[in-house]
C-alpha cells in the first residue's frame, strides 16, 4: 500500500522519500486525544440540538454533531492494523543497509 | 463581513463599546456627538429573534447553546492545528488537515448563523483611519526585498 520510494543512490543506503505509513508513538497519543475530543463533541452537539427550540439552531448544531461523528471514524481507521506490515517493509529496507 | 475576531464574543463586544465611551471623554461635545452618530451609522447588526427570552434566567437558552458549540469548534480548530503539524506520515497529515478544514468551515457556519440571528454587532472602521494605515504601509513597500512587488 505504501510506495516507499527508494532512491537507488550511488551508495548502498536506500532513502525513504517520505515518512512511511506507520503510526508512531506520538501519532498514537495524538489520535487518542483527537478521538476523545470528537466523541465529546458529537455527544454535546446531539444533546444541545435536542434541547434547542429554534429549528434552524437545532439543525446547525445537529450538522456539527454529525460532522464530528464522521471525523471520529476517519481517525479511528488510522488505528486499525497496518503498522505490522508497514514496519516489515521498513525493516527490510533498513536491513539492506546493514551489510556494508 | 467579520472585521476582526474580538467582537465575536458578547463580552468583547461590550468591552469595545466601553472603549468607545472612554475615548469620547477626551473630545469636546461636538466631536463626541458626531462620534456617536458615526457609531450608529457604522453599526452592522441584524434584528434579534423574537423568541429570545427578554429576562434571562440561569438555564441555558438557544443562544447559549450555539455559543457554546461555537466555542467548542474554535477550540477544536486550535487542537487539530497542533495535531496536523505533529502528524508523521502524509496520509495521516492529509486526513487531519481535512478535519481541520471542515472544523473551520463549521465554526464559520455557526458564526454566520449567529450573525443572521442578530447575536453579533459589528462595527465598521472609519475609512479615514483605513486611509491613514494604507498610507503608512504603502510607505513600507520601499523596504520590500523583492523587485517588482509594488502594489498600487
Amino acid at each position: 500500500m505504501q510506495q516507499t520510494q527508494t532512491q537507488p543512490s550511488a551508495s548502498q543506503q536506500p532513502i525513504m522519500m517520505q515518512p512511511p505509513q506507520v503510526i508512531t508513538t506520538k501519532d498514537h497519543l495524538y489520535l487518542k486525544d483527537q478521538l476523545s475530543w470528537e466523541l465529546i463533541a458529537m455527544k454535546k452537539c446531539q444533546h444541545f440540538a435536542q434541547e434547542s427550540q429554534d429549528p434552524e439552531i437545532r439543525q446547525a448544531i445537529d450538522k456539527a454533531g454529525q460532522m464530528h461523528q464522521r471525523h471520529y471514524n476517519m481517525l479511528l481507521k488510522h488505528l486499525k492494523h497496518g503498522n505490522r506490515s508497514a514496519m516489515n517493509q521498513v525493516r527490510q529496507l533498513q536491513q539492506q543497509t546493514q551489510p556494508s | 463581513m467579520k472585521l476582526n475576531p474580538s467582537p465575536r464574543l458578547s463580552l468583547a463586544g461590550r468591552r469595545s463599546a466601553n472603549q468607545a465611551k472612554e475615548a469620547s471623554t477626551e473630545m469636546n461635545m461636538n466631536q463626541a456627538q458626531s462620534n456617536q452618530q458615526n457609531q450608529s451609522m457604522n453599526t452592522i447588526q441584524n434584528p434579534k429573534p423574537a423568541n429570545e427570552p427578554q429576562v434571562k434566567g440561569p438555564e441555558m437558552n438557544d443562544r447559549d447553546r450555539v455559543n457554546d458549540i461555537l466555542a467548542l469548534e474554535k477550540y477544536l480548530t486550535d487542537s487539530f492545528n497542533v495535531s496536523a503539524r505533529e502528524a508523521s506520515h502524509p496520509q495521516l497529515h492529509q486526513n487531519i488537515m481535512t478535519i481541520l478544514n471542515e472544523t473551520h468551515a463549521m465554526q464559520y457556519e455557526l458564526y454566520e448563523l449567529m450573525f443572521r440571528k442578530g447575536y453579533y454587532k459589528l462595527e465598521a472602521e472609519d475609512q479615514n483611519k483605513l486611509d491613514q494605515s494604507y498610507q503608512q504601509f504603502m510607505g513600507y513597500t520601499t523596504q520590500f526585498p523583492y523587485s517588482g512587488g509594488h502594489v498600487m
